[in-house]
């Protein structure tokens, strides 16, 4: 079923993922298929430990598989080299977490720009960027100010700047309302659903939170390794 | 490749201020023990090396090391070496001394024992001509030519017993009165100086130990060297007053040299394993930002480079630090023995700018040696696993 463009942004094949955890091998994916077309505002659901989160550091290139291939816009990430992969990452994937993971010693704004560094940008294009990002989330106004003096949502709202900021070419969120009272989760979600549907991003969601569920175009369900379409929602 | 922002590397040294400081405390303390040793060489060394003059030439026996070697005979040998073409007269008085030299041992006034004190005999007023501005009397007057008098360098009338105006000094059985106070800007300071045929005779010594004489302007004197080292009549080693100190420095400086090495080496171990530590407790309380920063898309490198630079900005401030705690003793005085003559001889600290720039670049090595391994542990987290640490 298409639920973002029609093209294809990136297809994951036979993946597989073993932990060693306590001295066992424990096999979070087996063999998992999933194809993300672009555009595509997806969430992924499931138990704790079903291997959600897994996923997104896959399709981010923070993790490696133990089998399968991972295609994301015709390259195949799973045989670059970590420094290869760190500036695929740069230029292709912008991550939000649960715990918001700003850095505490830099401005909204100095923390917005960390990912611009990575880039050809002068200094005041970089700034140009950054102060952008920031107005879309709703925090120019806030861009000095460093995480500690940021509500929790705010904090947020900073780190989906940061994610967006290089304008890459899909959005990986892990429980990004996880940490976040009901109307600071509202405002994210409402920043999530916009980046799809006013930017034209693809936005890949790790949640337990069936609100935040709802405002994804695609619901998948992971249980044991095995990957369920639940069809497509209101959202977007 | 992109480099993490420096302003991260200093805000971060600035949030984990005490300990940061503490391992740049023990940096700065390592560096501060090798500039004051390397003071101290300095100090000895310039004192006897920068301050022999070229226009002096000192003529000892040949393969003498130091006048404490050297025998001149006197009169015959002497003459012939004060009516030689380079030296300088001056109203028929050739600027030539034949000195004696011996190191005898006094006691100290501290009453920790004795140490031996240079006893020159020198020609007066002939000796203090040749040395012209450096050589200056502040209390008292020059002894009198043949007199049983002596003058003494400033410094010993406090390390020495019966070295103030007034008092006496015995030499094997002959009573010298003390008459005056000297200083010198160079390396008789601290020595004693009187007639030398009255201190040849209190001291049984039929002999000089070198003759010392003004030379004239442009005298070739590696020539006069090669010349008067084959001399048929009078075989001498000539050399200038420059070189001749500096000769002298060998001893003690390399000894000074070698402790510097040594101190700087155990102490520095101790101050790398205090880097190693803070920056280890660093890494670990910053992995998380680790794994943001790889996250994101910085390679390993920079993520090295970046606690690299954070240890070596610790090193930074233990040197600032280090230097700011030797700087103090430059020009404290301290007296020692020089292990070339075995006499006590008195000199200042000197930290010039050299040592200090020594002093800052030890401290930025041991600072990047202590930082090496936590900055290498960090470029190989794995940034799942980093941004699990909470």
């Amino acid at each position: 079923m298409a639920t973002g463009d029609g093209t294809l942004l990136a297809r994951m094949r036979g993946v597989t993922r073993v932990y060693r955890r306590g001295g066992q091998d424990l096999r979070v994916l087996d063999g998992l298929d999933l194809d993300v077309e672009r555009g595509d505002f997806l969430a992924l659901m499931g138990p704790s430990g079903s291997g959600k989160s897994t996923i997104l550091n896959l399709l981010g290139g923070l993790d490696r598989p133990d089998a399968g291939t991972i295609d994301v816009e015709g390259t195949e990430i799973t045989g670059l080299s970590s420094d290869a992969l760190a500036a695929w990452r740069a230029r292709h994937v912008g991550f939000v977490f649960q715990a918001f993971n700003l850095i505490p010693v830099l401005t909204a704004l100095e923390n917005v720009e960390l990912p611009l560094l990575l880039t050809p940008l002068s200094r005041a294009k970089r700034r140009e960027h950054a102060q952008y990002a920031l107005e879309i989330v709703g925090l120019k106004d806030r861009m000095d100010h460093r995480p500690k003096q940021l509500s929790g949502g705010q904090e947020q709202r900073v780190a989906i700047a940061r994610a967006i900021a290089t304008d890459p070419t899909m959005v990986l969120a892990d429980e990004p309302t996880g940490d976040l009272d009901r109307a600071s989760a509202d405002a994210v979600l409402d920043i999530l659903t916009r980046l799809v549907s006013e930017h034209g991003k693809t936005v890949a969601m790790v949640t337990h939170d069936p609100a935040a569920a709802k405002c994804a175009k695609r619901l998948l369900h992971l249980e044991k390794g095995v990957l369920v379409e639940q069809g497509t929602t209101h959202g977007a | 490749m992109r480099l993490v922002p420096l302003r991260y590397t200093v805000r971060s040294l600035v949030v984990r201020w005490s300990p940061s400081l503490f391992s740049a405390l023990g940096i700065g303390l390592t560096v501060a023990v090798l500039g004051g040793v390397l003071a101290l060489r300095e100090g000895f060394r310039s004192l006897l090396a920068e301050t022999g003059s070229d226009d002096v030439v000192v003529y000892l026996r040949p393969g003498a090391q130091s006048e404490g070697e050297s025998i001149v005979r006197h009169p015959q040998d002497t003459n012939v070496l004060k009516a030689r073409p380079e030296v300088v007269v001056e109203g028929n008085v050739p600027l030539a001394a034949a000195e004696s030299y011996l190191g005898l041992k006094l006691p100290r006034t501290d009453g920790s024992g004795t140490t031996i004190v240079t006893v020159r005999g020198v020609e007066i007023p002939v000796s203090m001509r040749i040395q012209g501005p450096k050589w200056r009397l502040v209390e008292g007057k020059e002894p009198r030519p043949g007199s049983d008098e002596v003058v003494v360098g400033r410094p010993l009338t406090t390390r020495i017993v019966g070295c103030k105006v007034g008092e006496t000094l015995t030499f094997n059985v002959t009573p010298f009165k003390v008459v005056g106070v000297f200083v010198h800007d160079g390396a008789y300071a601290s020595e004693i100086w009187g007639d030398v045929d009255r201190i040849c005779a209190a001291l049984e010594r039929p002999f000089r130990q070198r003759l010392v004489a003004k030379v004239k302007e442009g005298t070739d004197v590696a020539a006069l060297e090669k010349q008067l080292e084959s001399d048929k009549q009078v075989p001498v080693k000539a050399q200038t007053e420059r070189a001749y100190f500096r000769a002298q420095t060998t001893a003690l400086g390399n000894v000074l040299q070698f402790l510097a090495g040594i101190l700087t080496t155990l102490m520095g171990a101790a101050a790398v394993l205090g880097a190693v530590n803070t920056m280890l407790a660093a890494v670990g309380a910053r992995t998380r930002e680790v794994g943001i920063l790889m996250s994101i898309g910085y390679r390993r490198f920079p993520v090295f480079f970046c606690f690299l630079v954070e240890a070596a900005a610790i090193g930074l401030v233990g040197g600032v630090l280090g230097a700011v705690l030797v700087l103090p003793f430059n020009g404290l005085q301290t007296s020692t023995t020089n292990w070339n003559t075995f006499t006590e001889i008195a000199f200042a600290f000197r930290v010039t700018p050299t040592i200090l720039a020594t002093s800052v670049v030890v401290a930025v090595v041991l600072g990047l040696l202590g930082g090496a391994v936590p900055a290498w542990r960090a470029s190989r987290l794995v940034p799942t696993a980093a941004l699990r640490r909470l």
